[in-house]
């Protein structure tokens, strides 16, 4: 038999790699896709942004029919909630997807090869499925294997009630007292599903703040808004030890009581997934923070391999892995490429959500950069009150001299479908007088971001 | 008579009148401001603002109904219509404070009264108890439009009613005949056929929302249907009759004539105007043959220091367009240079789904002889649409096909008015196809669905299984 051999190959079907793997197909190059999963799609796929996402609606219209339907005029007996039901949705729907990218690489004739894939010399990737091993040629290699959820030293986790992501989002039961280690996006986020669908939440961080990548202000805000919503917050917390005893679990902090729940949920961050990648034997020697190490065009040190999205620097966001596909693919088929590291956003989806792009205050004031700043509460705006929902603001930073965006960061209903017109204006370089000066339609929460932009030369119409 | 002096006065304190009596006053102008009924216009008092938070209301019920399959289930739900008109009073009454607390924190003067032109510099306040002539430097003339009557449709408030009657409803009607096919008519119609009526809905064009992208409305006409309105397009009402419990109304469409019972009719076929009232011959301000105030770019009228914006300087009548050229009018009073603003006026429309547009749609940039790459993408292919159960429409992106220059976007979809703002802004900054695909837009979010669009127009989608 004739062994097989790509242009492209890549491992890890995961947002950075598929993305990836299309691109290369629709520049004509031919690809082979590794992943050792059954389906593809990656952790967000599988089991993060999509599954989360699917809970956090199903729990918001839950929450919402409980408690909002009432101040609308609508009246309602008892809500009951049928969780197999829920879970049943968020599979249905992650089921979907997973077909429709499985689809994606069936219409652009990528080869799969359901295995691990590992470094074998220039020019090969090993192919493990089961006791088998074959070779792959491949003229390039993308490594874009993602990442898993870190631990915690002195935390057992027990695959059930002491867990991680995974196992929290398919708990069959609605926890009585979930305690969350760590109040970053994914910690906020699983931590609100089980806080609407009825459980006690107490969220531990070791820092004095939340959503610590975030602008320090707007977190600060979303803490008060989510705390409203019953996630008890314990700020500067060192867990020392969390363990299942018995029926119940044990959450031990420096200095504190030790904490009983029922169940514990470790959201303390990734790590670059690379065990097995063969990256010693290809001469590849990982950073301090366990990353590859790539340049300004996405190649590792041996020739030929290159890596995108969790395994190297930057943000772990699945959409800044599909850019670095895409970015790498038409450096490897064109010359060119590029990622603008300054204008990706992030969301974080709790409701209201959290969103922001570019700089924040704190970075600003740290590189010395002079700034003004805008802002606008969304109890001013129309759409806002339309909805029930008027807590959050709006933050603009531009440049004191060029007026220039530089960052904003929004706390607020749909903040994360408001943030991509920030992102665009980050983008172009637009100034906040041009955000200012384009109509917005009434009555929209977008409103909010020119009327931000307006305050930043203090015209602000509605405040 | 010689009277007060206001720098800048303006008439009608609707979305378009105070913003600009705001800025003016921002911008170091004396500002007044006259209104004969309340605050905040129609937009606030009887437009978009109620009509919003009852149609949010109405969604929540609707979607609490139909929850069974995200394993969630509301027992014995009814609505209360007294308590939710209450919750959209409370709504547009803590708007308008907030309103007045603007426009006195921006030291405009606020007038209650009807205004009348006595020359192109004084104007006439009749209030209730007393009258009051003003001279002024620079008017703005804000009076916005009034509802159109078919003849045999007067609205009454009982049988027949207009969309501000329609919002302070406090009984359900059961059956629903809507006058007019446009967005104001399928707003109210779709919320009350959502919370419990009948509803029929009489177009006279060939297709509903005949201001909208085509596919777009499409879409929403499905919708229409799966929900149980009926739509009657190509038809003509023809007159009211009084029958026993209700009323019938003869329509007339392509099939013939048929009698529709019904309990209320809801009359939304259009707006004009409000310039007849205004004295405006005493000034000496020229309308056009539609009865708009005619205006150039920076929103000033035939007469030296009279302007007019919003409504009643002309088409489309929409409030964010009444404030955008509120913007542009104080900036002109004000001597602001360099003040132009790109006249890029999105459309949103409160219809399930949402339509949301701006720029040219594809036939429109056709028809103007433009070579056109166009590019979709399907919610249906959105992992953010279907988390949120909700994978029914479109994005759409139209370009110049030679130079990849975005001209115009339009979405039907969850919560299209929410992410039309990011193509006004791109549309504005003068962005093409590639800029838009080459924008990092966060996962998994709606506006994605833009950038899609963007790449399917250049025969690259990621997402997307046909080319």
């Amino acid at each position: 038999m004739a062994e097989r051999s790509h242009d492209l190959v890549v491992i890890g079907g995961g947002p950075g790699g598929y993305v990836a793997a299309i691109r290369a197909a629709q520049l004509g190059l031919s690809v082979g896709l590794v992943e050792k999963q059954k389906t593809l799609g990656g952790t967000c796929l599988n089991i993060g942004c999509i599954p989360s996402k699917a809970l956090l609606e199903s729990s918001q219209r839950y929450a919402a029919a409980r408690d909002e339907l009432a101040a609308h005029g609508i009246k309602t007996g008892r809500v009951r909630l049928d969780l197999a039901v829920m879970q049943r949705r968020k599979d249905e729907v992650v089921g979907r997807i997973t077909q429709g990218v499985a689809a994606l690489m069936w219409k652009w004739k990528v080869k799969i090869y359901t295995g691990e894939g590992r470094l074998a010399g220039a020019g090969r990737v090993a192919l493990r499925r089961e006791n088998e091993e074959e070779e792959i040629a491949a003229t390039n290699i993308i490594l874009a294997t993602g990442s898993v959820p870190a631990a915690l030293h002195g935390v057992d986790l027990d695959g059930d009630r002491v867990c991680t992501s995974t196992e929290a989002l398919a708990w069959r039961t609605v926890p009585s007292h979930l305690v969350v280690i760590g109040a970053g996006a994914i910690g906020l986020e699983l931590g609100s599903v089980w806080r609407r669908l009825g459980a006690e939440v107490t969220v531990l961080e070791y820092l004095d703040r939340i959503l610590p990548e975030m602008d320090a202000e707007v977190a600060a805000e979303a803490r008060k808004i989510l705390a409203a919503q019953g996630l008890a917050f314990r700020l500067g917390q060192r867990v020392t030890a969390a363990r299942a005893a018995g029926g119940q679990c044990v959450v031990e902090a420096e200095g504190e009581k030790p904490l009983e729940c029922s169940h514990v949920l470790v959201a303390v961050g990734r790590k670059p997934f690379t065990a097995g990648l063969g990256l010693e034997t290809a001469g590849i020697e990982l950073d301090e923070h366990g990353r590859i190490p790539i340049n300004e065009r996405f190649q590792t040190s041996p020739a030929g391999v290159f890596a995108i999205g969790d395994v190297v620097r930057g943000p772990m966001l699945a959409h800044k892995a599909s850019e670095e596909g895409v970015a790498c693919v038409e450096m490897i088929a064109t010359g060119h490429g590029r990622v603008n590291y300054d204008a990706i956003p992030s969301i974080v989806y709790t409701w209201p959500e959290v969103a922001g792009v570019g700089r924040t205050e704190e970075q600003l004031r740290a590189a010395g950069v002079s700034f003004r700043k805008g802002s606008f509460p969304f109890l001013a705006n129309g759409r806002a009150h339309a909805l029930g929902s008027v807590e959050g603001r709006v933050k603009v930073l531009a440049h004191a001299e060029t007026d220039r965006v530089l960052g904003v960061h929004i706390v607020g209903p749909h903040a994360g479908e408001l943030i991509a017109e920030a992102a665009t204006a980050i983008e172009f370089g637009a100034s906040s007088e041009d955000i200012a000066r384009t109509c917005h339609a009434h009555p929209t929460l977008a409103e909010a971001l020119k009327e931000a932009a307006l305050a930043v030369d203090r015209r602000a119409v509605h405040v | 008579m010689s009277g007060r002096r206001a720098e800048t006065l303006v008439i009608g304190a609707g979305p378009g009148g105070y913003v600009a009596a705001i800025r003016a006053a921002q911008l170091g102008r004396r500002a007044a401001v006259v209104e004969r009924a309340r605050l905040g216009g129609v937009c606030l008092n009887a437009g978009c603002i109620p009509s919003k938070a009852l149609i949010h209301a109405a969604s929540l019920y609707d979607k609490a109904r139909h929850a069974a399959e995200l394993g969630i289930a509301a027992e014995r739900l009814s609505v209360d219509l007294d308590r939710l008109i209450e919750w959209k009073d409370a709504v547009v009454r803590r708007l308008a404070d907030g309103i007045a607390r603007l426009l006195k924190g921006n030291r405009v003067e606020t007038l209650q009264g009807e205004a009348t032109f006595l020359s192109p510099r004084t104007l006439l306040v009749r209030g209730a108890e007393q009258s009051e002539v003003l001279e002024f430097e620079e008017c703005i003339i804000a009076t916005g439009s009034r509802p159109i009557e078919l003849p045999g449709f007067a609205v009454d408030g009982k049988r027949v009613l207009g969309s501000s009657e329609a919002l302070a409803l406090r009984a359900l009607p059961r059956r629903v005949l809507v006058l007019g096919g446009g967005y104001i008519g399928l707003e109210i119609g779709t919320l009350w056929q959502k919370l419990g009526s009948e509803v029929t809905v009489v177009e006279v064009t060939p297709s509903i929302l005949p201001g909208a992208e085509a596919e777009c409305a499409r879409v929403v006409a499905r919708n229409l249907k799966k929900r149980g309105v009926r739509v009657l397009t190509g038809s003509r009402a023809l007159a009211l009759e009084e029958a026993p419990g209700g009323a019938r109304v003869r329509v007339a469409g392509a099939k013939g004539e048929e009698a529709i019972e019904c309990d209320v009719v809801l009359s939304t076929v259009g707006r004009r105007p409000l310039s007849d009232q205004l004295g405006l011959e005493a000034a000496g301000v020229r309308l056009d043959e539609r009865g708009f105030i005619a205006v150039d770019e920076r929103q000033r009228t035939n007469v030296p220091g009279i302007y007019a914006i919003g409504d009643v300087a002309g088409p489309p009548l929409l409030a964010h367009k009444a404030s955008h050229e509120a913007l542009a009018a104080a900036a002109a009073i004000a001597g602001e240079e360099g003040a132009r603003r790109p006249r890029l006026i999105p459309a949103v429309v409160f219809t399930d789904p949402e339509i949301a547009s701006v720029g040219l749609t594809e036939s429109q940039a056709r028809a103007q002889g433009i070579d056109v790459a166009a590019g979709k993408f399907p919610f249906a292919a959105s992992g953010r649409a279907l988390t949120m159960n909700q994978g029914d429409g479109f994005s759409k992106i139209v370009a110049e096909k030679g130079s990849g220059r975005v001209l115009g976007a339009h979405v039907v979809g969850a919560d299209a008015s929410e992410i039309i703002g990011e193509m006004g802004l791109a549309i504005a900054l003068g962005a093409t196809l590639e800029d838009l695909a080459r924008t990092v837009h966060a996962h998994p979010t709606l506006p994605e669905t833009l950038m899609e669009a963007a790449e399917a127009a250049l025969g690259r989608a990621i997402h997307v299984l046909e080319r």
